[in-house]
């Protein structure tokens, strides 16, 4: 899942260096290069990119420092005006590269809430669910480690994405198939709970798609009272997600609406977006939005299936639904077909990438750009939601999601104004 | 060949081609000419028109992305076409052609008639016999020059059809074999310039046919490579007919 998370990142060492002036120089070259060779412009950012660097190289040359050539870099980088070109100290990323050491999981799902790893969702079956573990607990702990130092310190970077922070936690809860984890669990009473929790598969079905690391996808559909509710964990496996997704519209033809559950989904094939689009809009030749990469415009156009849903629809969004969930909310959003609840979605709409440069800091650019229907760049904005409602620990420790209930109150609504 | 070459999108990428210099337009072949010879060097006229219907079946394989997958096409006369690949992850990907009619289906976009220029392409691409009959699809045909493709002199032939865009194509000067091509594809997602390498012939039922086909384009490569042609054989009709799903949109 991480692999999908829109963001890839590598090991990125410090280490003493022989000759820190050279590796500063070919960190530059190598950053100048990517952007004139990668970017999904030619000219990118409008700018003379050769000029660019004739204006920037002297300065890298005359720099003394690490830290001064990573200004120089990051100066250069901002002529672009756009999100994901940045250049990171390495130091910074020691807590978020984390690898997972293996795909065991406990069940559990978390977002970070005030400052705190707050379980949201407890796997069925699980051995989190099997030992008691409820969602609003707080995750103090994980193998003798505080998490709060962590959390403040990347909280504290912009620059980070909750996505990341999130999957940065997830990874240290897993491990072997077959392990165990320790955790020390706050549970809103007075005395924390200290639970060794074994390690089993993931939830859902092992999926490989062509290069991708082995992810385990999952679909969830029920009717709450006559409102239809649908969530996965990933664009993935559409030949098995797809035919469910349909499964559910279908039984939900009659239904007073339609929630899409999207929390937590980081993503995967761009292409299901329109798929899925196709089965809520009756109107030919509309668009999600278009994305612009290096030799190509593509348009994520939807091509409406005979029998779609035609209620009301509401997606549930957080800061933790990214990517393709941010192309399928985004442009249902734009065109007028969707209700958005939840708070502001991941803002990585796109594959961007870091790599490690020579001088062991992180270059992150992003390869398309991709404008959603409304005319706005879901890069570095992400989806705003219509109504804004915040997930809070109390609610969830009172068995609520309030974010869901908006959604079910507004499609109640829409009902009685019919 | 053509139909081949448009089962996937491709994607676009020069291959290294060269320009020399072009000769004096006066000194270049009529497109026509260099047209039929290539009919003419891949079997005749009448080798073509004695074949009543193809079976060919190869593997699809995006390398880079690590996807490969089995892949069968079906035509005949005059533009029926039925393809279908079946690709781990994603499933059956399908596209066909019938009565005038030009569809795809595949889980991840759901199923979608084409139209315009899509479909003017989609049914260009599955007329049988296309390479004798161009003079039917196309309403001009212009020698442009010629170029050097991997240390072989060629000419650039660009055909123009009443609908759609052009299509420029590399004929080897010695040969007389297409070994590129270059095209706008008019998809449904925009208008993708691609490129088409084609190489390996080998003589299916009396007519040389490319083997190994390579489609770049939006900075992705889809390698076909052909095993079998089977011809005239007994094709049962209704291999032909579009899936439910397509005949609910079109009735729609």
């Amino acid at each position: 899942m991480r692999a999908l998370a829109g963001v890839v990142f590598f090991a990125l060492a410090v280490q003493a260096q022989p000759d820190e002036k050279q590796l500063n120089i070919d960190s530059f070259e190598k950053v100048w290069k990517t952007i004139r060779d990668k970017h999904w412009e030619t000219n990118p950012g409008g700018l003379d990119w050769n000029a660019i660097h004739a204006e920037f190289r002297p300065q890298i040359d005359a720099a003394d420092s690490t830290e001064r050539a990573r200004e120089i870099m990051r100066q250069m980088l901002a002529r672009l005006k756009e999100t994901h070109f940045a250049i990171f100290p390495a130091s910074v990323y020691r807590d978020v590269e984390v690898e997972m050491s293996g795909e065991g999981s406990p069940g559990i799902d978390l977002r970070v809430i005030d400052g705190q790893a707050i379980v949201t969702d407890v796997d069925p079956g699980s051995p989190a669910e099997k030992a008691g573990v409820k969602p609003g607990w707080a995750i103090e702990s994980v193998n003798g480690k505080p998490l709060h130092d962590a959390i403040d310190k990347l909280k504290a970077d912009p620059q980070i994405h909750e996505i990341t922070l999130e999957r940065a936690i997830l990874a240290r809860l897993s491990g072997p198939v077959g392990g165990t984890v320790h955790v020390v669990f706050g549970t809103g009473a007075r005395e924390n709970r200290m639970l060794d929790l074994q390690l089993t598969e993931p939830r859902g079905d092992p999926t490989k798609f062509g290069n991708l690391p082995l992810e385990y996808v999952w679909i969830e559909s029920k009717k709450i009272e006559n409102t239809g509710y649908v969530r996965f964990n990933l664009f993935l496996d559409l030949a098995h997600l797809m035919p469910r997704f349909s499964d559910a519209v279908e039984s939900c033809r009659r239904c007073d609406g339609l929630i899409i559950d999207l929390r937590g989904n980081p993503g995967g094939i761009g292409g299901m977006a329109m798929g899925m689009a196709g089965f809520l809009v009756d109107k030919p030749d509309q668009r999600l939005g278009t994305m612009y990469m290096r030799g190509a415009t593509l348009n994520f156009v939807i091509n409406p299936r005979a029998q779609g849903y035609k209620g009301p629809v509401a997606i549930l969004i957080d800061g933790s639904s990214a990517s393709t969930s941010e192309i399928l909310a985004g442009g249902l959003k734009d065109i007028g077909r969707a209700r958005i609840f939840g708070t502001r979605s991941a803002a990585a709409a796109l594959p961007s990438v870091i790599e490690k440069l020579p001088n062991g800091d992180g270059f992150q650019y992003a390869i398309a750009n991709y404008i959603s229907e409304g005319g706005k760049a879901l890069e570095g904005n992400g989806v705003t939601p219509d109504v804004e409602v915040k997930l809070t620990r109390e609610a969830l420790l009172s068995g609520h999601d309030p974010v869901m209930d908006a959604a079910l109150q507004w499609i109640q609504k829409q009902r009685t104004t019919k | 060949m053509r139909k081949l070459a448009w089962i996937a999108i491709a994607a676009a990428a020069a291959c290294g081609a060269q320009q020399s210099e072009a000769p004096a337009a006066a000194s270049l072949p009529k497109a026509e000419t260099i047209l039929d010879r290539f009919v003419e060097v891949t079997g005749g006229k009448a080798a073509y028109e004695k074949r009543t219907s193809e079976i060919t079946t190869g593997t699809f394989e995006m390398a880079a992305q690590g996807l490969k997958a089995a892949m069968t096409a079906y035509s005949a006369p005059p533009d029926k076409s039925y393809s279908v690949i079946d690709l781990e992850g994603i499933g059956k990907i399908e596209s066909g052609t019938v009565d005038g009619v030009a569809w795809d289906k595949n889980a991840m976009t759901g199923p979608r008639v084409k139209s315009g220029d899509e479909k003017a392409e989609a049914l260009r691409d599955a007329s049988f016999n296309g390479a004798v009959n161009w003079r039917t699809l196309y309403t001009k045909a212009e020698t442009l020059g010629v170029e050097t493709i991997d240390g072989e002199e060629c000419y650039k032939v660009q055909l123009t059809p009443a609908q759609g865009k052009p299509i420029t194509t590399f004929f080897q000067k010695k040969s007389g074999l297409a070994v590129k091509r270059q095209m706008t594809a008019v998809t449904q997602m925009g208008e993708i310039p691609a490129e088409v390498l084609m190489s390996d012939y080998k003589n299916f039922g009396g007519v040389l046919q490319p083997t190994r086909i390579v489609q770049k384009a939006a900075g992705q490569e889809v390698s076909i490579t052909i095993e079998s042609v089977k011809t005239d054989q007994e094709i049962p009709g209704d291999r032909f007919d579009p899936p439910a799903e397509i005949k609910a949109l079109i009735k729609k």
